[in-house]
């Protein structure tokens, strides 16, 4: 009972803090805080999706151990079978590792633009960007 | 009348923490929710786990032990190039937006920076962070970690540099866009180059190889190999993933770098322009 309730507790507030950064970047006026509300978004979606690979009993991570560059033992089926009941699904934290290359080269992207409408507006409020565009330009 | 409103802050927190208990609770009593999640693993990530450095079965292995590194850079490895790509012409697109910017031959930038006690632990920790991020990227086939994770981890300390000494702490000395802009060309450049050598090598010999292919295949008899034997130690580089890695490593660093340089320059110099490079 306990552990359901710890995992719906987890599935809970995961689902809110997307609730909360949808609603955040709705909201928000400021650009800035738009951006950071979508990093939250970006890392939570992230974390689901981490979520969907863990199992419960042991975990470790999804390295086989004890391999280094001149330590190489040849691994066969029995070890690699035993090291398999132990690790991690890798194929979450690989899609994962992708997700956050492209989430970030979104970011930089998107704070170069809202860097270049603070440049041109002065501010980054959306709202006061929207009134300067339509009393023509820039400061 | 600031007591009054931490108090309300207070109790609106709270309410909003147990009404999540609550709603967990809910969930869980009516059986919504698969929680725990099971013990064992999916027919998927069986086949990885057993595969990626089974020496028995070598049609299939990528011989490194790191199962996410094998999968990103061997099962997966076009996506991957893909992926670097997409943040390559990311950085290209934003570096556009700003490209009236054209530093002057020998330009001086002054930057403050931060005070004594931020600089002084700021220039230690330059020293130490660059070689752990090197140290994660040259391991990347063999722990967890990788090009893209040590890129991400030096770029931390350009940051640091760039926040607690200042922008022309880097730029005065040489971190100049063009010279960013070349080494995270040259990253992608190699990885291009290492995903085509061994289709290329297959072609010169007359048979067939695949894109970024690591192994040896049974069908498809060319390989980047995986040990290197030297001053008698065999070192494991697992094939094509060690290129890869320095490779990713290189175009991550320089470009989250000249990302962040960039966006740290004084707003006059970027508003204004420069002279003609």
């Amino acid at each position: 009972m306990i552990a359901e309730l710890v995992w719906s507790y987890i599935y809970v507030v995961t689902i809110a803090v997307i609730v909360l950064s949808l609603y955040g970047m709705a909201t928000r006026p400021n650009l800035l805080k738009k951006l950071i509300m979508l990093s939250i978004l970006s890392d939570t979606g992230n974390i689901l999706a981490v979520l969907i690979g863990v199992k419960s009993g042991v975990i470790k991570p999804p390295v086989f151990p004890g391999v280094s560059f001149t330590h190489h033992p040849e691994a066969g089926t029995e070890s690699l079978a035993r090291f398999a009941e132990e690790a991690v699904d890798p194929l979450p934290q690989v899609l994962v590792v992708t997700a956050i290359v492209i989430g970030l080269a979104v970011l930089i992207f998107l704070s170069y633009i809202a860097m270049l409408l603070y440049r041109k507006y002065g501010t980054l409020d959306v709202r006061l960007i929207e009134q300067r565009i339509r009393s023509g330009g820039g400061r | 009348m600031t007591r009054w409103s931490d108090l309300k802050e207070i109790i609106i927190a709270t309410a909003a923490a147990l009404l999540l208990v609550a709603l967990s609770a809910l969930l869980a009593s009516s059986g919504l929710v698969a929680a725990p999640p099971p013990s064992d693993n999916r027919w998927l990530a069986e086949k990885f786990l057993t595969l990626t450095y089974n020496a028995e079965r070598k049609a299939l292995w990528a011989a490194s032990p790191e199962v996410v590194t094998s999968i990103l850079w061997d099962y997966r490895g076009i996506d991957t190039v893909y992926e670097t790509s997409v943040f390559f012409f990311a950085i290209i697109g934003a570096l556009m937006l700003v490209r009236s910017y054209k530093p002057a031959r020998g330009e001086k930038i002054e930057g403050r920076g931060m005070s004594v006690i931020a600089r002084t632990v700021t220039r230690i920790t330059l020293v130490a962070i660059p070689v752990v991020a090197a140290s994660i990227a040259l391991h990347g086939h063999l722990t967890p970690g990788g090009g893209f994770q040590g890129g991400s981890v030096f770029a931390v300390a350009t940051l640091l540099a760039i926040v607690a000494l200042g922008t022309g702490f880097l730029v005065n000395r040489g971190w100049s866009k063009g010279r960013l802009l070349g080494f995270r060309t040259l990253g992608l450049v190699i990885i291009v180059f290492v995903a085509i050598a061994v289709p290329i090598i297959g072609l010169m010999d007359g048979g067939r190889a695949y894109l970024v292919q690591n192994q040896e295949k049974p069908w498809s008899g060319y390989g980047a190999g995986y040990i290197y034997s030297v001053l008698g130690l065999d070192i494991l580089y697992s094939g094509t993933l060690l290129f890869l890695n320095l490779a990713e490593f290189l175009a991550v660093s320089a470009g989250l770098t000249l990302a962040f340089l960039v966006m740290g320059l004084p707003r006059e110099k970027l508003y204004k322009g420069g002279d003609v490079e």
